[in-house]
């Protein structure tokens, strides 16, 4: 049995089963799912939120279906409505964000010391995004990540080219201090040069 | 020319700097090793980032962001398992390697060649996915049998847990394989590359399919919350449907056609994994 059809029925995926425009919309969003995974995930810095930031920008495009535009770039679209959403919460409550784990306590014993090294860097890449201002967080993950162009990604936040020019600016160069403070980049060297 | 501003020299490092200013902006990094030293530092963290997050597209996606994406809720018998988005155009960046071969029409050669066998179980047997859009109860029952034949094919297979059910063992380079197969159907196969996954391609049998000869790609890995899988490649004269998930004999499968062939794909992954997978398949074989 169809794992889809085991699901319960809303009102909205009503119009999705009757309607080919709509299921073709669904399909679509479906496709997306993974990039906008990532880019929720490196805003938020957790899987759970992520995950939530996305469902709900799930369901806002759902019921927004009629706003988007055939010809338009879809992915663009739904990393604004992701964008947006995540912006409201931000502001809507105080985020407390859990310390990151410490990096020992990410050492496994059994694991190679370049591999903990690699692991170790990306995931000090990680918490420097997290500790960037959330404008040129949401900025460096559509560039730099997500690959939008400077004119995508200032249509996807909503500012002039030039705001995105200079947020990104200083998103890549906070991210590249925190990294050679942090050793990263040393370590990243040393694992290309062991290669 | 004076030192480019912060803004321009990452744009310049983004590709967004175009015409006499990218020119200028050379011709000053040519003149400044330390700026060229922090730009190539600029672009390694650059790097860095983007393979920072390059797991998450390998991720199977929850089952609650499909069905979100579908306007559903999820029930109770779904809540807790976990499944992959029917993914297009995340794989940026990645090579494609598979094989693309023409095809002979005969099939004389292969089944000498120890395909009758497998030829001699399933020929006869149903129409298989070809059936699932028709209406009737024959149909469906047509399709539960080809369906439930795959699975117990898969099942035998995996139990094995050698080569002992591969026509044609990828004895290293698998275009032979993919050759020796291609030679015996009236279509095009391809090999998607699986590696990412851990999956790594064994060898091709031959089934049926739809009253066709089909191709069966086994695949095996360490991962065992993935592998061993199978993917079987037939023709079908049904129209599309969308990548459907079923569950039979204890194994999973993803099953969909798309422009005259009809894919499933078989293994003990959970659904995320095999949407996942499916999805993958999908992308390199322009399979959707």
């Amino acid at each position: 049995m169809s794992l889809l059809r085991r699901s319960e029925t809303s009102p909205a995926v009503k119009a999705v089963d009757g309607d080919p425009a709509a299921a073709r919309f669904s399909d679509q969003l479906i496709a997306a799912l993974p990039r906008l995974r990532r880019f929720a995930r490196g805003l938020t810095g957790s899987v759970v939120e992520a995950d939530d930031l996305v469902q709900a920008a799930c369901e806002r495009a759902l019921a927004r279906r009629d706003q988007f535009q055939e010809g338009t770039r879809f992915d663009s679209w739904m990393f604004r409505i992701v964008q947006t959403i995540w912006i409201d919460q931000i502001r809507a409550r105080a985020v407390r964000k859990e310390e990151a784990e410490a990096p020992e306590a990410l050492l496994r014993t059994d694991e190679p010391v370049r591999r903990v090294e690699a692991r170790l860097t990306l995931d000090e890449v990680r918490r420097a995004v997290e500790r960037l201002p959330p404008d040129q967080r949401a900025a460096l993950l559509l560039v730099t990540v997500e690959g939008l162009s400077y004119k995508e990604a200032a249509k996807v936040v909503q500012v002039p080219v030039g705001t995105i020019m200079s947020r990104l600016a200083r998103a890549r160069i906070a991210l590249q201090l925190q990294l050679e403070a942090g050793g990263g980049l040393r370590r990243s060297r040393k694992n290309v040069e062991a290669q | 020319m004076s030192r480019p501003s912060d803004d321009r020299l990452v744009a310049y490092l983004d590709g967004e700097i175009t015409g006499a200013e990218r020119r200028e902006i050379e011709a000053w990094l040519e003149s400044e090793p330390d700026a060229r030293s922090r730009l190539a530092a600029l672009a390694e963290s650059a790097e860095l980032l983007r393979e920072a997050y390059a797991d998450v597209l390998r991720e199977a996606v929850p089952d609650r962001l499909i069905a979100a994406a579908r306007g559903t809720t999820l029930g109770p018998q779904t809540g807790a398992r976990r499944s992959a988005a029917w993914r297009v155009a995340a794989r940026a960046g990645r090579s494609r390697w598979w094989v693309a071969l023409p095809i002979a029409a005969s099939l004389c050669g292969f089944v000498a060649g120890g395909g009758a066998t497998y030829f001699g179980i399933l020929h006869g047997l149903a129409p298989g996915l070809g059936a699932e859009a028709a209406s009737g109860a024959g149909a469906t029952t047509a399709q539960n049998l080809w369906l439930d034949n795959a699975a117990g094919d898969f099942k035998l297979f995996a139990s094995t847990g050698d080569k002992a059910l591969i026509d044609v063992p990828a004895s290293g380079d698998s275009r032979e394989a993919l050759q020796k197969i291609s030679q015996t159907l009236t279509q095009q196969v391809r090999l998607p590359d699986l590696r990412p996954w851990g999956l790594n391609f064994q060898g091709a049998r031959l089934l049926v399919v739809d009253g066709k000869p089909a191709a069966q790609l086994t695949y095996t890995t360490d991962n065992k919350a993935i592998g061993p899988l199978a993917l079987i490649i037939g023709s079908t004269q049904q129209p599309d449907i969308r990548p459907t998930f079923d569950h039979r004999q204890g194994v999973n499968m993803l099953y969909w056609r798309h422009q005259g062939r009809a894919y499933v794909l078989v293994g003990q992954a959970d659904a995320g994994y095999l949407w996942g997978i499916g999805n993958d398949v999908a992308w390199q074989l322009d399979a959707i």
